[in-house]
């Protein structure tokens, strides 16, 4: 009696659970590499913003330079720049914290809260003539001080409040917005009161500095014509 | 014993001859100097940059208005990632104008569309108005933009002034990830390029109050020790 041949059967296959996480891991390799390599190609391709220290170089000086020469230069660049430094009583105004300081002799005698210009432009639909409503920076000059002063308004006052400008001077004048005194700095610019207290310390001018009445009284007797404005 | 009795003459005449004034003074001060000499004549505001002691002056006719303190002063480039050179060095002392700077353009504008005639005083009795009420100039009702705490200015000399509170960060995957991001841009059509810039690092509102004064023509002398 033959024996039967023995039926081969396969191997019984691995649960099905253990194949997909292989698969899903090696899918989000895949995606690692593929981002990976893009990025690394980006990067390439990119010019990033690289930070190094300044190292500025000293380049002026110049060995052959005699000392003496130097010593020489030095003391007269030193003469110059205390010649040119503002002495006595001078005025410092700082535009954008709004504060005016009184100065006498490199000593802070009166600090004020202020208003300045907003910087604001306006222009004329007429004729497309602009006004920039900036403090003026620099140093200006104390040229005239009135007490009651009267304003002859400009054109631009008008304009930006949306009328035309009157051809009858005697409508431009105003007796009030301008406070008990004035001290006029140059080229329309004016040290002044203000009716609007309550804007003080913040931009608001058209370039004019405002001041409350105290301090405006305190600046009106103490600078006197000529003195010096400092205004950043 | 002779040779040393003479040496020792020769040593003490040295010093006899050398004076504490005598030092020659340092040729990059006197150069700074003459620079500042050269700004303080003319009515302007200017700035004086010193980078070892940190600091941005806010002078005129030599006087210091006012000093702003920097966190930090570097040079930021453009470089490609794994090809890094440094920039060029500026030489100091050295006086750099700026071509054109956000003090100049970043400006709110009105303009009234039509102009009607103003009323006369006499109208205005017509109708009048309690003694109380202010006239004269009304104050401006538009609000004054505030100034952004990071912003560039062009020099004269093609490289920037750039004027931030914060430095971009410069940490290897951050420099990575600015690359990655750059590189994108570039692909799009998009990438800008910048000359390098000096940045000086600051408070916010140390840098939003010298906003106004970087405008074309501001005068900035960069020297150390003055």
């Amino acid at each position: 009696m033959a024996a039967e041949p023995e039926v081969l059967t396969p191997p019984p296959e691995p649960p099905q659970r253990y194949r997909w996480p292989r698969v899903v891991g090696l899918l989000f390799v895949a995606v690692g590499l593929v981002c990976f390599g893009s990025a690394a190609v980006l990067a390439r391709l990119g010019r990033p913003l690289v930070a190094t220290p300044f190292n500025a170089t000293v380049s002026a000086g110049n060995p052959e330079v005699e000392p003496a020469n130097l010593r020489k230069r030095a003391v007269r660049a030193e003469k110059e720049l205390d010649k040119l430094h503002p002495k006595g009583v001078y005025i410092v105004v700082d535009a954008y914290r709004n504060q005016l300081h009184l100065v006498e002799n490199s000593r802070v005698i009166r600090s004020a809260v202020c208003s300045t210009g907003t910087g604001i432009v306006l222009k004329d639909p007429r004729n497309g003539k602009q006004w920039i409503f900036d403090t003026p920076l620099g140093e200006r000059m104390v040229e005239r001080k009135v007490k009651h002063p009267v304003w002859a308004k400009p054109d631009w006052a008008f304009v930006e409040e949306g009328f035309l400008p009157p051809t009858d001077p005697n409508e431009r004048f105003d007796d009030a917005s301008l406070g008990d005194y004035a001290l006029y700095i140059g080229d329309g610019y004016i040290i002044h009161g203000t009716l609007f207290k309550s804007l003080l310390g913040r931009r608001v001018t058209h370039g004019c500095i405002r001041l409350g009445d105290e301090d405006l009284e305190f600046l009106y007797r103490h600078a006197p014509i000529g003195t010096r404005v400092y205004l950043y | 014993m002779r040779r040393l009795a003479l040496a020792c003459i020769s040593i003490s005449l040295a010093a006899l001859g050398a004076r504490a004034g005598d030092v020659p003074p340092d040729a990059a001060r006197v150069a700074a100097l003459e620079l500042e000499a050269g700004l303080a004549k003319r009515p302007f505001v200017y700035l004086v940059l010193d980078p070892q002691r940190r600091v941005l002056e806010i002078k005129a006719r030599g006087a210091v208005l006012d000093t702003v303190q920097l966190t930090g002063i570097e040079v930021i480039s453009q470089q490609p990632l794994l090809t890094r050179k440094t920039p060029g060095r500026p030489p100091i002392p050295a006086v750099w104008t700026l071509k054109s700077g956000p003090g100049d353009t970043d400006r709110e504008v009105i303009a009234p569309t039509e102009l009607r005639p103003a009323p006369k005083d006499d109208e205005e009795e017509v109708e009048p108005t309690p003694a109380a009420t202010p006239t004269g100039p009304m104050p401006t009702p538009t609000q004054v933009p505030v100034p952004p705490p990071s912003y560039r200015s062009r020099l004269a000399n093609g490289w920037d002034l750039w004027i931030t509170d914060r430095l971009p960060p410069q940490s290897a995957f951050g420099t990575f990830m600015a690359a990655v991001r750059d590189g994108w841009r570039r692909l799009r059509g998009q990438g800008e390029d910048h000359p390098p810039a000096v940045t000086l690092a600051m408070s916010d509102e140390d840098a939003r109050r010298i906003h106004h004064l970087m405008r074309t023509g501001t005068r900035i002398l960069v020297a150390s020790e003055l």
